[in-house]
């Protein structure tokens, strides 16, 4: 066979091959008892859930949940009988030879083998104990392996590697040089290659110490300010983290102060259960402080949608879905967007959940507007950050406060009469008068559209009320287009006189809620009503200054004004149908004048003032709506927004053991669930996470999915144990847990492999040998500065602009242009390189990096000519090279040592002579077509020898070794 | 089984890494094939297997397919159905007449409120060719192909906002994430020339698509697949150049010590990934020349230059019609032109349909009908589909914006209702397939979705959208989007 192989379907695969038995099941049938999760489960994946599974329940019959599968089919008949397969209708139809009944269906699948049919009826006999799929079996510390060689091992993890080694027959492999060590720790802490002066001091260190040694390198590199720079990488891919909204016009979005926070949080090494809870709940903190405000924005990296008539609830709607989902992958390597639309095909997780788990995130404010609202002021000063975030939550609370007393007056007037219109006008469409007093709009309504209603005076008038009605009173129907005025002004008609306005003291809304507040529509710019979308009755107290004196035979002039659209400022939101009441209680004008009131509004406008004080940036954050406006979370039917079923409140899957509460969960009890010790998998996924940071390829290799559909541990008790340790005995101590890891001999081995390993295990899965990981695209970049010489170690700040092609922004509707670094901005690290959804920096794109569009949990290397291209041709990497070049010449002596001292910047040890005269070849033969082409050389270098060394450094920034760790 | 071999058979059955297969006949590649036609969760997956360092080598469909690659000219802000192809007598009566009522009920418009008025065709309609095809007077040129064109009157969409609507008609999903169809196509089929890369995208108009890069992403496909962005302008693909001061014949020293290098290293580490660097350093040296050389169109003649009204050295539509028969000579799989600028709303004079819109006219009409006439006399034509469309239809409305009708005459977008049109590929010439209703807002008659299109064109390159799948936390993922089931092959359309 040759080795180009394309296959489809079944068929010709088993005529080219013989299939050795299904690889799960591994046990031998004939001895012990049968396990759930190693014999019946992968049984029941391969041969039945596709139809009797969590989207179809064929027969009425699910194999995902125990009570289900023991249940009564629509046979009548109960699929299983613990401890009677004679008895279980899942055997006989098995092996019926009823073309009819015969499971699975001849076109659906192969019948089941003797060997398949044997465990299944054994374990039928044996009671059909069922246990949940491993990854929500709360993990357990296993016993230490027994070993053949237990020197070996350095760290515990090593027991765990060693045993699979062992029962392999695989020894491991020698340790790897220290040059090869240190190159791959820095990388892998740090991202940055160590210095030749870093080693030698290394090399000398370790020879009367090599653990000490490598114990006061590994704390070095924990304690670098480089460290939160490499491993807040990792994070912004979890996070969809850029410096634009994503969608058509992708602006530009400011949020780099949570980029910053992150780093500083790896930086300070804070405890993962910490840096989880703040930045899913910080807000919901009893006392929030600036940086847990900030920590929030971790789910505002949402993409937010501005093109012209894009539905805001639409966009809203598939922002909270994705914190779902996000959050899900994150720290459950969970595929719960499955759960979307159908309960889960594999695991055991219903429909409804999903909405359960959406609640939580269903309440903040953020409502897919063009200026990302909310947004909280972040000074650059760090100084004046805690003053500011105060004075804006204390500037929230006091509002929220001034509206719910007021309402609370409103409410407690007692004498609402209805005030019907004599005569109602509208500046386009038109209006009309109904029952009772109902005022409904119709026609094609301009934005800015007036309505003037002349209505019969009330003597006394203290306070009119304004209630506004949704299309339909259909609880299920999607949420209509909002009703919103913003001005609302009143004008006394005397008899033969001319409308004289009468003062407003107040607007009162039944909440707030949304980017607009309605005390503003009494002196217009304000905004009460629903927006952008509403689908409850809504209602608004207006109140007089004073109780109004009118002369008799006087009319009352009311004008409510609009100018306030949804859907990316395309859809008006005037009021379609609403209605007026009056009140005449002196109590209302008394409460809006009084001394007490009066402070309260002042002391708010004080909060307001110091809330702008100091310059820095607006970053979106999670703003929790007060509890009066509490979004209702429904179903959605097949996951269809437009489709909706009953109400939920939040709730948590039970297979993962969610905390018992009175009254409802709060986003912050989730949170609090999630990193807590009865949360299954949070550990698991964040150690496999880490461990793939360091090895290649997580112990689950499915980084993002731990459930049924995705890998299967190869290290189980391994991945328990590290999990365990990792919340246990390291508190979530990351750097703790990293420790352990960069100091373990598995890690410490040589990752070069003999023919005979590499054949056996080609992705090095059992780690008979040490990691070897071609460098992600930021440390490709990072590298080539640091060894250039140009690295800036500059940190945090704006997103900057290193060269880049032109030609690459060419954003519909977008002014914003790319303005490349003349400063030390154009030689930063690559995490802080401006991140643009739509387009992306074309180096990173081109060495996998992702364009954050959704959260992405891992980068799968490829290797192109397209790579090739970059690093030879990119002008950065021209710069770069030339930036080598300048550092090789600098070196003393004849060139073969200016070229032996570039080798060592990139591999530590002196380079092989084989190295260097291949080298030394292409310098002397470029020199020579240097020298014979002067215009070539200026173009590159000011002389022959020089552009020869920039040759020569640009073939180093290219080698294998190089781009290697 | 011995857990090693379990661990190894488990992997392959997930495909979710790039394994190279040293030699397949030997154990362990056997057992690799074995799982991986083994049954994954769910149902049979079927998994492409690559050759080692060789993700874009060409490979066969599972099926017969007539056309070999694809040529899709997408109009990104999407061109009028009822100014071009969808031929609507009754409405030239309606002009100017409130919309009716049942137009509305229940309608979401991007800018459209309240009551607007009928728009009528602005321009004249004609037959043409045998078959009779109605085009109208904007796209002279191309009506003279009438008979070699296959127009499918009846294709709707659910999205009406362009980002979202352009990644539902490339990738099958209005949200990022999905690989796009020219991903998949290269990712089943390769591509016949490895020098360039095997999905190529051009763009003119000044603009990229609506939806950004992502509309010829990869996806959750390794990455190799996705889109290379080409310029028909300055370097054609990003980086390809040497830099000034390194010549071909430098860059070809610092190859070959980049290849003593490098082998020692495979030797030393045996690491197979370090070979496969070896070959991509020789194939991106190849493609270096290949490209430029693909990309030059000035060595074109004369008579090609008038046939398709080309200027060397511009970006421009027309260039990137000659653009697309040059690489699809050569063998790049699937080429995708985005033209920006068709976004009719009529707001100003270069968006109303009796100006901006007529310019948009003229720099196609040529061009189209040159790139399909070319492909025809050099025998490509055949196994060549080129693909026309925009992302949704306009509305048989006259735009209004905040409630105000506007000076110019533009139409705003329509989900209901638009027309693609084929050519090549195995696709019926002379044909018109599916129905609007008698205004041209609603596709009623063998109504043909976005997917049903994209299981056409995979039947048409000779894949059963249903089996060419790509296993992905746990669903196999198509094309043609597991969660919208139904989808099903435009038989009509196809020769």
């Amino acid at each position: 066979m040759k080795t180009t192989v394309t296959l489809h379907g079944l068929g010709l695969l088993s005529a080219l091959l013989l299939i050795p038995p299904t690889p799960a099941l591994a046990a031998d049938p004939a001895a012990g008892r049968t396990e759930f999760n190693r014999d019946i489960r992968p049984l029941l994946g391969k041969h039945c859930t596709a139809c009797h599974g969590g989207v179809k329940n064929a027969g009425k019959i699910s194999f995902i949940y125990r009570d289900k599968a023991l249940a009564k089919g629509k046979s009548g008949r109960p699929a299983i009988v613990p401890g009677r397969p004679e008895e279980s209708e899942v055997i006989a139809r098995i092996l019926s030879k009823d073309p009819d009944e015969v499971m699975p269906k001849p076109d659906h699948g192969p019948r089941l083998n003797e060997k398949e049919i044997s465990l299944l009826r054994r374990w039928i006999a044996e009671g059909a104990e069922w246990s949940e799929h491993w990854s929500f079996v709360p993990p357990k510390e296993p016993a230490r392996p027994t070993l053949r060689n237990p020197a070996w091992a350095r760290e515990p993890l090593d027991e765990f590697i060693l045993a699979g080694l062992e029962a392999e027959g695989l020894p491991p492999s020698p340790e790897a040089s220290p040059d090869e060590w240190l190159r791959r720790v820095s990388f892998d802490l740090i991202g940055l290659p160590p210095s030749p002066e870093e080693y030698s001091l290394y090399l000398a260190d370790r020879r009367h110490d090599p653990r000490g040694a490598r114990e006061r390198v590994v704390d070095r590199l924990l304690a670098s300010p480089h460290f939160g720079e490499r491993w807040a990488t990792l994070w912004l891919d979890l996070a969809r983290y850029s410096d634009t909204y994503g969608f058509e016009k992708d602006p530009h979005r400011d949020i780099w102060p949570w980029r910053d926070w992150v780093i500083r949080a790896f930086n300070s090494d804070m405890p993962f259960d910490q840096f989880t809870l703040r930045q899913l709940a910080g807000d919901l903190f009893e006392h929030p402080t600036a940086d847990d405000l900030l920590a929030t924005a971790f789910h505002r990296n949402t993409q937010n949608n501005t093109e012209g008539g894009t539905d805001d609830e639409e966009y809203r709607t598939a922002a909270v879905l994705d914190r779902v989902n996000t959050t899900w992958t994150v720290w459950q390597a969970t595929t719960f967007g499955c759960v979307q639309c159908h309960s889960h095909p594999y695991d055991p997780i219903p429909n409804r959940d999903y909405y359960r788990f959406a609640a939580f995130f269903n309440n903040t404010e953020d409502c897919d507007q063009n200026d990302d609202f909310p947004r909280y002021l972040f000074p650059d000063n760090p100084q004046e950050r805690e003053a500011a975030a105060a004075a804006q939550q204390e500037a929230r609370r006091r509002r929220l406060d001034l509206n719910r007393e007021g309402l609370a007056l409103a409410r407690s007037l007692g004498d609402w009469k209805p005030w019907t219109p004599l005569e109602a006008k509208a500046s386009g469409g038109r209006l009309t008068l109904g029952d009772s007093g109902r005022i409904d709009a119709g026609g094609t309504l301009p934005i800015a559209v007036k309505y003037t209603l002349t209505l019969p005076v009330v003597p006394g008038l203290t306070a009119i009320q304004i209630q506004i009605f949704p299309d339909s009173e259909n609880p299920k129907r999607p949420p209509e287009r909002g009703q919103i005025f913003s001005k609302f002004s009143l004008g006394l008609l005397p008899p033969g006189g001319s409308n004289t306005p009468v003062r407003l003291k107040e607007a009162i809304a039944d909440y707030m809620a949304g980017p607009f507040d309605p005390q503003r529509v009494v002196e217009g710019g304000g905004g009460l009503g629903s927006y952008p979308v509403g689908s409850d009755r809504r209602e608004g107290v207006i109140v007089l200054e004073k109780p109004l004196e009118a002369p008799e035979g006087s009319k009352l002039v009311v004008e409510i004004e609009h100018g306030i659209a949804a859907n990316s400022d395309f859809q008006g939101c005037p009021l379609k149908h609403f209605s007026l009441s009056t009140s005449t209680n002196a109590r209302a004008t008394t409460f809006v004048t009084s001394p007490a009131r009066m402070e309260a509004w002042k002391a708010w406008h004080h909060a307001v003032d110091a809330s702008s004080r100091g310059g820095g940036v607006r970053v979106p954050i999670l703003v929790e709506r007060e509890r009066a406006a509490t979004r209702e979370t429904r179903v959605f039917i097949r996951g269809n927004r437009l489709t909706r079923d009953e109400v939920v409140s939040p709730g948590i899957p039970d297979v993962v053991n969610p905390p018992r509460k009175e009254g409802p969960l709060t986003r912050l009890d989730m949170a609090r669930w999630l990193v807590g010790n009865e949360n299954p998998l949070a550990a698991r996924v964040l150690a496999n996470r880490l461990w793939a940071a360091l090895f290649g390829h997580g112990i689950v290799e499915t980084l993002e999915d731990f459930g049924a559909s995705g890998a299967k541990p190869t290290h189980p008790e391994l991945l328990d144990h590290l999990a365990l340790r990792l919340r246990g005995e390291f508190g979530w101590s990351v750097k703790r847990f990293l420790r352990s890891l960069a100091l373990s001999a598995t890690y410490g081995q040589t990752g070069h492999a003999s023919q005979q390993l590499q054949d056996r295990d080609p992705a090095n899965h059992l780690l008979a040998r040490g990691p070897r990981v071609r460098l992600t695209a930021e440390m490709v970049r990072d590298q080539s500065l640091a060894l250039s010489g140009l690295l800036s170690p500059k940190a945090f700040g704006p997103p900057v602009f290193p060269p880049q092609p032109d030609g690459v922004w060419r954003t519909v509707y977008s002014g914003a242009s790319w303005r490349t670094a003349q400063d030390e901005n154009r030689f930063r690290r690559a995490l802080y390189t401006y991140s643009k959804r739509t387009a992306g920096y074309p180096m990173f794109l081109t060495f996998d990096a992702p364009s954050r569009d959704a959260c992405t949990a891992r980068r799968i290397p490829s290797n192109t000519p397209l790579q090739a291209l970059t690093t030879w041709n990119d002008p950065a990497f021209i710069e770069m090279a030339q930036g080598l070049a300048l550092r090789m010449e600098a070196e003393c002596g004849p060139t073969r040592e200016k070229i032996e001292f570039g080798c060592r910047l990139v591999t530590l040890e002196p380079p092989s002579r084989s190295m260097v005269d291949t080298l030394m070849k292409l310098y002397e033969g470029a020199r020579q077509d240097y020298l014979a082409a002067p215009d070539t050389t200026s173009r590159l270098a000011p002389g022959p020898d020089r552009a020869a060394l920039v040759l020569v450094a640009n073939t180093l920034l290219n080698l294998d070794i190089t781009l290697n760790r | 089984m011995s857990l090693l071999q379990q661990l190894q058979a488990d992997s392959a059955l997930l495909q979710t890494r790039r394994y190279f297969l040293r030699d397949a006949a030997s154990g362990l590649g056997a057992l690799w094939f074995a799982s991986a036609g083994g049954r994954a969760y769910g149902a049979a997956a079927s998994v492409l297997r690559k050759e080692p360092g060789r993700p874009l080598h060409a490979s066969a469909p599972s099926l017969p397919g007539k056309a070999k690659r694809v040529i899709y000219l997408h109009m990104a802000g999407s061109p009028s159905q009822l100014e071009l192809f969808d031929h609507k007598p009754d409405l030239v009566r309606q002009d100017g007449k409130d919309c009716p009522q049942a137009f509305l009920a229940g309608k979401q418009f991007a800018f459209i409120q309240g009551v607007p008025k009928m728009l009528g065709p602005q321009y004249p309609f004609q037959q043409h060719g045998q078959s009779g095809q109605w085009i109208s007077d904007r796209m002279p040129h191309l009506a003279t192909l009438a008979d070699d064109l296959c127009f499918i009157k009846s294709m709707y969409t659910d999205q009406f906002n362009h980002g979202p609507a352009q990644l539902l008609v490339h990738t099958g999903n209005q949200n990022p994430g999905a690989p796009s169809a020219g991903a998949w196509v290269t990712y089943g089929l390769g591509t016949d020339n490895e020098n360039l890369p095997g999905f190529i995208v051009l763009t003119s108009g000044g603009k990229n698509p609506d939806a950004g890069k992502t509309v010829w992403g990869s996806g959750f496909l390794p990455s190799v697949y996705q889109g290379v962005q080409c310029r028909s302008e300055g370097e054609p693909v990003l980086f390809l150049s040497n830099p000034p001061g390194i010549d071909r014949g430098l860059r070809r020293r610092s190859l070959e010590a980049l290849n003593e290098i490098n082998a020692r290293s495979a030797a030393e580490t045996g690491d197979p990934e370090t070979l496969t660097r070896i070959a991509q350093y020789e194939l991106a040296f190849r493609m270096q020349v290949e490209a430029s050389d693909a990309f030059d169109i000035g060595k074109e003649p004369a008579g090609i230059h008038a046939l398709y009204g080309t200027q060397p050295g511009k970006e421009s539509f027309a260039n990137n019609c000659l653009l697309a028969r040059r690489l699809a000579e050569r063998g790049v799989r699937y080429i995708q032109l985005f033209d920006w600028g068709w976004d009719s709303h009529g707001t100003d004079e270069t968006t109303a349909l009796t100006h901006g819109f007529k310019a948009k006219c003229e720099s196609i009409d040529r061009p189209i009908m040159a790139l399909i006439s070319d492909l025809k006399q050099r025998g490509l034509l055949e196994e060549t589909l080129v693909v026309w469309s925009g992302e949704f239809g306009r509305t048989p409305m006259r735009e209004n914006r905040a409630g105000v009708e506007m000076k110019f005459a533009g139409r705003d977008h329509n989900p209901g209702a638009f027309t693609l049109m084929m050519a090549g590929g195995g696709s019926k010439g002379g044909v018109s397939y599916g129905e609007t209703d008698e205004f041209g807002y609603q596709s009623v008659i063998d109504r043909v979705s976005v997917h049903d299109f994209h299981a056409t064109l995979l039947a048409l390159l000779g894949y059963d959208h249903l089996k060419f799948t790509y296993p992905v936390s746990g669903v196999n993922q198509r094309l043609t989007n597991v969660t919208q089931p139904g989808s099903e092959v435009v038989r009509g359309v196809i020769a």
